[in-house]
């Protein structure tokens, strides 16, 4: 076979391979537009005027905004408390070379989510804390924080130890060397922490189910008891799908560079 | 002048509220669970120690076996699958070169939706009466499929949606390692005109095999505490056909609330998991050079 045809092979099953990644998103992107009587015709229809219906079905409905709002707060304050604790601990890790607390943290991305929801259920019961803005933003912070760190830690590696030391000569304390030194040289890495622990905060599902109530329930666990309801709402549950989606996929685009290792954070030292 | 706190005595309290998050959220918590295994508890009513009660329960449950059998298949199929189809798909994304960029990009949608979209898009789509899945099954002529609803193929279709979503995942993760391969090595295979196939078996493989291992430490990781997608789409039926030992012990603690069982159920899946992973990072540290 000659080179020509070789690479219009490889060009030919790669659009396949990814033509069968996307095509699934695609339909339900499509079927979010589609009048409700359509989505759930049989054979399935490609040709249809899209409309807003699904959409408008979803917000008049349920209570989607209210569902929307608690997943923002969820989000935005598990990864600012993860910022909190993680920032300040990345870098006392990676000047001290202590690593085990970041080690410990890996049992979180280990263990099933249950062996922490079992005793957390206990104790946050205890502080009548279920149903609370702040349960979950302390659940979801074990998420974030961990991820923060790992990705944090090379970013604070690669700050040069001499600038360190010469601020600690000029009389600086450790503190003030994070904040007026460290921070601005890992400016990226701070953008890049923020926005893989906010979309694995925004996709997680196992602990809203138990530590959400009513009144706090995220977006995910809402669309969990959509299923529920049945098929009579295909059309309005693939448009909450595609909403859901949005977020995570536009941000892992911004930060496609670093997805990667974020994920895989910490099994390389492992 | 104040006497200056040493440095490590700065760096001790910069990480302390890390550490302390940590031991709270994440320690104690494990450490409670192994304790809670250990006893009979009710909500409320307090609890009590019956030693190993729980955990001989659990040998005798046949529950158990069955979510330790589900949980091993799920696995076994699922990490062959995803690791040929992510070497397959990075290989032929290392040898393109038009469009990686955009063909990279579109590879990271399935694996950063959130598992309810995941699960919800795929119940449309695999619907055994009007889902677009057993269409175009049909259209080709091939008989339809109870897909999720089948006792029979529920985890085989679990596998198939787990590796649409994160075959792309471990195929960027070789691709890395494929563009981190020295390229002298390639050419001296060509000089001697090595066959492709002996060229990918004979030194692609065992180059790639540390990076391969990584990917399989981060699939088993997800692998044997497969929950999300199942709980979404199944429950873990039809039946108990699905019912891994994640989704059992998770109905145990949250549905019966025996909060004991489902700990010794949870210690021992962590226990698994721990050694799986211990097991592959010492298998690739033999290996790598």
């Amino acid at each position: 076979m000659s080179e020509t045809w070789i690479r219009r092979l490889n060009a030919f099953q790669l659009l396949l391979v990814i033509a069968l990644i996307l095509l699934p998103i695609v339909w339900m992107v499509v079927s979010s537009f589609k009048p409700s009587a359509q989505v759930t015709a049989y054979p399935p229809t490609l040709i249809f005027t899209p409309v807003l219906d699904n959409y408008r079905q979803l917000f008049s409905t349920t209570p989607f905004g209210s569902y929307l709002v608690n997943s923002i707060v969820i989000t935005v304050g598990s990864t600012l408390l993860g910022l909190l604790f993680g920032v300040p601990g990345a870098f006392a890790t990676s000047w001290s070379r202590v690593n085990w607390p970041a080690t410990v943290t890996l049992a979180a991305r280990m263990a099933p989510g249950a062996l922490f929801l079992l005793p957390w259920y206990i104790m946050f019961r205890t502080f009548g804390m279920i149903g609370s803005y702040s349960a979950m933003i302390l659940a979801h912070a074990v998420i974030t924080m961990p991820v923060i760190i790992w990705v944090m830690l090379p970013y604070f590696d690669n700050v040069p130890r001499s600038v360190l030391e010469s601020a600690q000569v000029d009389g600086c304390h450790v503190p003030e060397i994070l904040w007026r030194i460290a921070l601005p040289m890992v400016l990226p890495g701070l953008v890049v922490s923020s926005i893989l622990a906010f979309v694995f905060s925004w996709n997680y599902f196992l602990f809203a189910l138990i530590l959400t109530n009513q009144s706090t329930k995220t977006l995910i666990a809402a669309s969990f008891n959509f299923i529920g309801e049945g098929a009579t709402y295909w059309g309005a549950l693939m448009a909450a799908a595609t909403i859901i989606a949005i977020p995570p996929i536009i941000l892992a685009f911004v930060v496609q560079r670093w997805l990667v290792s974020g994920l895989v954070m910490g099994a390389v030292k492992g | 002048m104040r006497p200056q706190m040493t440095v490590e005595r700065q760096l001790a309290l910069l990480c302390s509220p890390a550490v302390l998050f940590t031991i709270v959220m994440i320690a104690f918590p494990v450490g409670y669970s192994v304790w809670l295994s250990f006893q009979a508890f009710s909500l409320g009513g307090g609890s009590t120690f019956n030693g190993g009660e729980n955990y001989v329960r659990m040998v005798e449950d046949p529950e158990f076996w069955n979510g330790l059998r589900v949980t091993f298949v799920l696995y076994a199929i699922s990490l062959v699958a995803q690791l040929a189809i992510g070497t397959y798909l990075a290989i032929l994304l290392n040898a393109s070169k038009r469009m990686v960029g955009f063909l990279r990009s579109a590879l990271l949608s399935p694996f950063v939706m959130p598992p309810v979209v995941v699960g919800m898009m795929w119940i449309v789509i695999l619907d055994p009466a009007i889902g677009v899945a057993n269409y175009v099954l049909q259209s080709l002529g091939l008989p339809p499929s109870e897909w999720l609803a089948s006792p029979r193929w529920v985890i085989a279709t679990v596998a198939l949606v787990d590796t649409w979503q994160w075959s792309p995942f471990v195929a960027l993760i070789v691709l890395g390692g494929l563009q981190s391969l020295p390229g002298s090595v390639y050419e001296a295979a060509e000089v001697d005109g090595v066959s492709r196939w002996a060229v990918f078996r004979y030194i692609t493989l065992p180059l790639l095999a540390p990076t391969l291992l990584t990917a399989a430490i981060l699939r088993s990781v997800d692998l044997l505490r497969f929950f999300d997608i199942i709980y979404i789409t199944t429950g873990g039926g039809p039946g108990n056909a699905s019912n891994t030992l994640n989704i059992y012990g998770f109905r145990v603690g949250f549905e019966f609330f025996e909060i004991g069982y489902a700990c010794a159920l949870m210690v021992t899946l962590s226990t698994i998991v721990l050694g799986a992973v211990l097991l592959i990072t010492k298998g690739r540290n033999m290996i790598d050079w």
